[in-house]
């Protein structure tokens, strides 16, 4: 692309004012007028201001369904993490140390990532159902509508996250390294166990991290793939809001998962630099 | 039989079971996608593999259909405009983090970030509530800025990490020469950085095309989008013009990722 601009189309007093500065200015406006401001004015919806008790909603969040639900979605968004963190290892693994075929099965991780959610969990949907393939076959499955349907749906969304840092942490380790593991007479297992493995840990911890914060917070998978047994936080706080038109309750139960979410962020933070990761992405 | 061969021999059964494992994780990742294809193409009144022949008639019924056409229109102009916004922003934000230095610039380059942690569910409540308190309607404003929202962090990560390997002296040559920072801007900087925006703009249209959860608080009558429909279709029952829809949806999506990879070298 080549094109010449020979005078500033801006004249020069307001040029001469816009610093990099005002350009952060700009962007970060932009979010906390749309985002940030929006998420406060949740919180406060989310107290009771009118008559009564300031914390009304807070005390109704407590309540069996909810709680339920908030258990529910860190359980289902632990399992997701530990499956897809395997998944994710051997599949990088087997990217990084003994493909010859890299650009390709790479493109095919990330193409999924390009196909909306609800079309691969309409896709799941349709695979477990009766008159998919595998009842074509004759195979009795019954995995709709369970906790299984649920948790593989979340860990085949969220997959090709867990791939990405893990290949490069692992596309990070210097050959020389694990060459030298076996020079010194250590078989491929021990090589793993004690070189691979530690030096892919960042990676491991940003794959892990993202993936939980994304599976615990998903609304479609248990929408499409579970029944009203797996409903998740992400689905009770739409129906509180959809439904029962609480707007308070709602808020309130957003806040409280919120709040958990970022202390666990906090946490993992300390030990590992989170943009870092995401930027990997 | 001799040592080496035999350790060759259990070499090669790990390596084949290695490999079926692999196979087996890449038909998890892609059957679904492939099922749902192939389903579009069936000549049955549910989505079913097509064993007996291929009909496209779900496609005729598809394109017969103005709601669902509306739905794609509206879809695109969203995704279409969101994408511009979240450029314009992001890269704002971007130049500005990777240029100036001031106290907390970590912490506050967390805040382009928060869309893509917060969940979508909470984003779409606040922001549809907050519409309501300063008169942005729902429907068209609505799903434009709160897409521009979403996307933004995806065009704050691509474009830094462009410009983070960007050589300043080019820039210090153009002031030096006599160019005002702006006429700098246009010459030099936008050429350089113009593939980072392009992909940026492809994701971001990526992203918007298929956001369901925050979208379904801010649609009004008139202004559903295609995963809204999709979303609709698959609670009121199920017939293959989702398929066609869904099919058509993973085509422009593809396309879309496609250009932006193409662009992002």
């Amino acid at each position: 692309m080549s094109f010449v601009v020979e005078r500033s189309p801006v004249p020069g007093w307001l040029t001469e004012r816009i610093s990099n500065r005002h350009l952060v200015a700009v962007g970060i406006g932009w979010v906390t007028l749309f985002f940030v401001f929006p998420i406060l004015f949740l919180v406060v919806e989310s107290l009771n201001f009118g008559d009564g008790s300031l914390f009304e909603a807070y005390r109704r969040a407590m309540g069996g369904v909810y709680v339920d639900a908030f258990v529910r979605s860190f359980i289902y968004g632990f399992v997701t993490t530990v499956l897809t963190l395997v998944f994710a290892y051997a599949l990088a693994y087997y990217l990084v140390f003994v493909s010859d075929r890299v650009r390709l099965l790479l493109t095919l991780v990330v193409v999924p990532l390009w196909v909306a959610y609800i079309i691969r969990y309409f896709g799941l949907l349709l695979f477990f159902s009766p008159t998919g393939p595998l009842g074509e076959l004759g195979l009795e499955i019954d995995l709709l509508f369970t906790s299984t349907a649920v948790v593989l749906g979340l860990a085949n969304a969220y997959l090709p996250f867990a791939v990405l840092p893990i290949y490069n942490s692992l596309n990070a380790i210097h050959h020389e390294t694990i060459n030298a593991s076996r020079v010194l007479g250590a078989g491929q297992f021990r090589t793993i166990r004690e070189v691979v493995l530690p030096l892919s840990t960042p990676g491991i911890v940003a794959a892990g991290v993202i993936v939980f914060i994304l599976a615990t917070g998903s609304f479609l998978g248990p929408a499409v793939l579970g029944g009203p047994n797996q409903a998740m936080i992400a689905n009770e706080i739409a129906r509180t809001f959809l439904e029962a038109y609480n707007i308070q309750l709602a808020s309130a139960l957003a806040v409280i998962y919120t709040v958990l979410l970022v202390a666990f962020i906090t946490a993992f933070n300390a030990v590992f630099n989170l943009q870092e990761a995401l930027g990997n992405l | 039989m001799s040592v080496t061969a035999s350790i060759r021999r259990a070499s090669l059964v790990r390596q084949g079971a290695l490999l079926a494992v692999l196979v087996a994780i890449y038909a998890f990742l892609l059957v679904p996608v492939a099922v749902v294809i192939l389903t579009s193409f069936t000549g049955q009144t549910f989505p079913a593999i097509p064993y007996d022949g291929i009909s496209v008639q779900w496609y005729a019924e598809l394109f017969a259909d103005n709601q669902l056409l509306g739905a794609l229109m509206t879809s695109f102009v969203v995704a279409t405009s969101a994408s511009l916004l979240s450029v314009a922003f992001g890269t704002a934000a971007a130049v500005g983090f990777v240029r100036a230095e001031f106290p907390y610039k970590q912490q506050l380059s967390t805040i382009m970030l928060l869309p893509m942690i917060i969940s979508p569910v909470i984003t779409g409540i606040a922001l549809i509530r907050y519409f309501g308190m300063v008169n942005v309607s729902s429907g068209y404003p609505a799903l434009i800025i709160g897409h521009s929202i979403l996307t933004v962090p995806y065009v704050f990560l691509l474009v830094r990490s462009q410009l983070v390997t960007f050589d300043e002296d080019l820039e210090q040559a153009s002031r030096v020469l006599g160019a005002d920072s702006t006429v700098t801007f246009m010459n030099v900087t936008a050429p350089i950085i113009s593939p980072a925006l392009l992909a940026g703009f492809f994701i971001s249209f990526v992203v918007s095309f298929g956001e369901f959860t925050a979208t379904q608080f801010l649609i009004s009558p008139g202004s559903s989008t295609v995963p809204v429909e999709i979303y609709t279709m698959l609670r009121t029952g199920l017939t293959p013009t989702i398929n066609a829809l869904s099919t058509v949806l993973v085509v422009i999506m593809v396309v879309a990722a496609l250009l932006s990879r193409y662009f992002e070298r």
